[in-house]
């Protein structure tokens, strides 16, 4: 923890809360997942303009 | 002096208005209304001047230097200038420099923008209220005492007051979008790549956007035309042509399909915004738009996603200030700061992959059906910035969540969305329509954009005195 820190338990409850958003999730993620599939998913999820 | 950018381009260029006088009208406006208002943190009016009299005798002489010239501009406070600090709406009056000028600025200027100076922001761009303990909370210039969004509030602010004829925000969360619809201007966020975030402040780098604020949607329309495209210094922009966005404009909407949002964006949100959307979505079937409700994914799943990225990677980008002079911050701006340093790795490269994954599902079921995705921009018009500031630091950080809910799901996904005025609160405040396309289809959403202007008048409304 950082000197001059807001409250720990404020803290540690939003990280929490993250985490747990994360792990609900992250099942439906397939091995060949990547995060630079982002960009991909643009380019390729883009029209004809 | 011409109240658009596009007015004022023409008229410089029919030489009806000269450079000068152009820079010295926004400059005696700046003179007369920002001590209250707070828009501007720093001025260049010698810089400025100079300027316009190049611009003045390169058009004497015949040489345009392109679409801008002679146009004052000014640009958020987290744009790296040559010659100018950039505080970042910090205490440090040089917060951050960079190697590059910010590519934004370059592009603008080559196209013949004049600086007219850097514009008051949220401290680090994090916040959708645009108060500053530092450099003096953005007044709406609709009514003093009410916020003018954030986090590129004075780029809403400056632009609605007729300050400047168009201004550069960025948008991490709704940080274009929320100033420009609470200041009841055109703000757009592209796509994310299409425009170069290279010499701006980083807050968070997968989800930080650059883009113009301005008093309509063909004023966006030139000013994107000039700054979008590849950058070599910004290594995530596309190599994607850049179309010219001013000449589609004109392009007929007859058979653009158009989704009214039906879940999850009109929960909460005021009568009167609710009221203001469903008005526009008929406007826009009145212009030929086919308009219909859509089912949209759960938001609350980006909101995660999008929290846990942009927590981890501002608590990296920020971590010195944070642990040397976590003093100078506010309690809100640090709260949020400081959540990042606890997130895990693991957790954040979930994030990083499920947003990969969700921005294929999202553009893959909902633009299927639909061309744009159409929802309210703000929950609720301007609070003041009493309400918006009272409580603990935890019931601001939770309001400032609220406030920017209807926005941030969009840089998660990194879709182009782009917001219009469409009408006022009972008290005479802006509200904003938010238009949401498929990756890359900024023209799309500025021709439909520009076709509700056409049949609307609530882009010509200005703030009573300015």
């Amino acid at each position: 923890m950082l000197v001059g820190m807001t409250s720990d338990r404020q803290v540690q409850a939003e990280v929490a809360d993250l985490a747990a958003h994360i792990e609900r999730l992250s099942g439906t993620l397939t091995l060949a997942e990547e995060p630079s599939s982002f960009a991909v998913a643009l380019e390729e999820g883009a029209g004809d303009e | 002096m011409s109240d658009t950018l596009v007015d004022l381009a023409a008229a410089i260029r029919a030489k009806r208005v000269s450079p000068v006088e152009a820079t010295r009208a926004c400059l005696d406006r700046i003179a007369k209304v920002n001590k209250a208002m707070r828009a501007f943190i720093t001025v260049d009016a010698e810089g400025a001047l100079a300027a316009a009299r190049a611009l003045e005798a390169d058009a004497a002489a015949g040489r345009w230097r392109g679409p801008l010239h002679g146009v004052p501009l000014a640009y958020k406070d987290l744009c790296h200038i040559a010659g100018l600090p950039t505080s970042c709406g910090t205490k440090t009056p040089a917060y951050f420099t960079s190697a590059h000028e910010c590519t934004a600025v370059v592009r603008l200027r080559a196209a013949g923008a004049i600086t007219l100076g850097k514009l008051n922001m949220t401290e680090l761009a994090l916040g959708p209220f645009g108060d500053n303990a530092h450099h003096g909370d953005v007044q709406n210039p609709w009514r003093a005492g009410h916020v003018s969004g954030g986090s590129s509030s004075g780029s809403g602010a400056a632009v609605a007051a007729g300050l400047a004829a168009g201004a550069i925000g960025s948008d991490t969360g709704g940080s274009i979008r929320l100033p420009a619809a609470v200041c009841g201007i055109v703000g757009l966020k592209p796509t994310y790549g299409r425009v170069s975030r290279a010499g701006a402040m980083p807050l968070s780098w997968g989800l930080d956007h650059l883009g113009p604020m301005t008093r309509t949607v063909r004023d966006a329309a030139v000013m994107l035309t000039v700054i979008a495209g590849h950058d070599p210094h910004d290594a995530t922009t596309s190599g994607r042509r850049v179309p010219d966005y001013v000449a589609a404009l004109d392009t007929p909407v007859r058979g653009l399909r158009v989704g009214v949002a039906e879940n999850y964006y009109f929960e909460g949100v005021t009568l009167e915004v609710e009221a203001a959307v469903r008005a526009a979505a008929q406007a826009l079937a009145g212009a030929g738009a086919t308009v219909a409700p859509i089912a949209l994914p759960d938001p609350s799943v980006l909101h995660g996603i999008a929290n846990v990225i942009a927590r981890s990677e501002s608590a990296v980008i920020h971590e010195r200030v944070v642990r040397d002079r976590p003093h100078e911050l506010q309690p809100a701006v640090r709260a949020r700061l400081e959540v990042g340093f606890h997130i895990s790795a693991h957790d954040y490269l979930q994030a990083s992959r499920l947003r990969a994954q969700l921005t294929r599902q999202f553009v893959r079921e909902v633009f299927a059906d639909v061309d744009v995705v159409i929802t309210p921009t703000i929950p609720e018009a301007a609070p003041s910035l009493v309400d918006a500031k009272a409580g603990s630091v935890d019931e601001v950080v939770k309001r400032m969540g609220r406030f920017s809910r209807l926005t941030r799901p969009f840089n998660a996904l990194g879709l182009p969305a782009l917001t219009v005025p469409c009408g006022f609160s009972r008290d005479g405040l802006p509200l904003g329509l938010q238009l949401v396309g498929r990756p890359f289809a900024e023209a799309t959403l500025l021709r439909l954009g520009h076709a509700y202007q056409r049949v609307t008048d609530w882009h010509t409304r200005r703030p009573a005195g300015l």
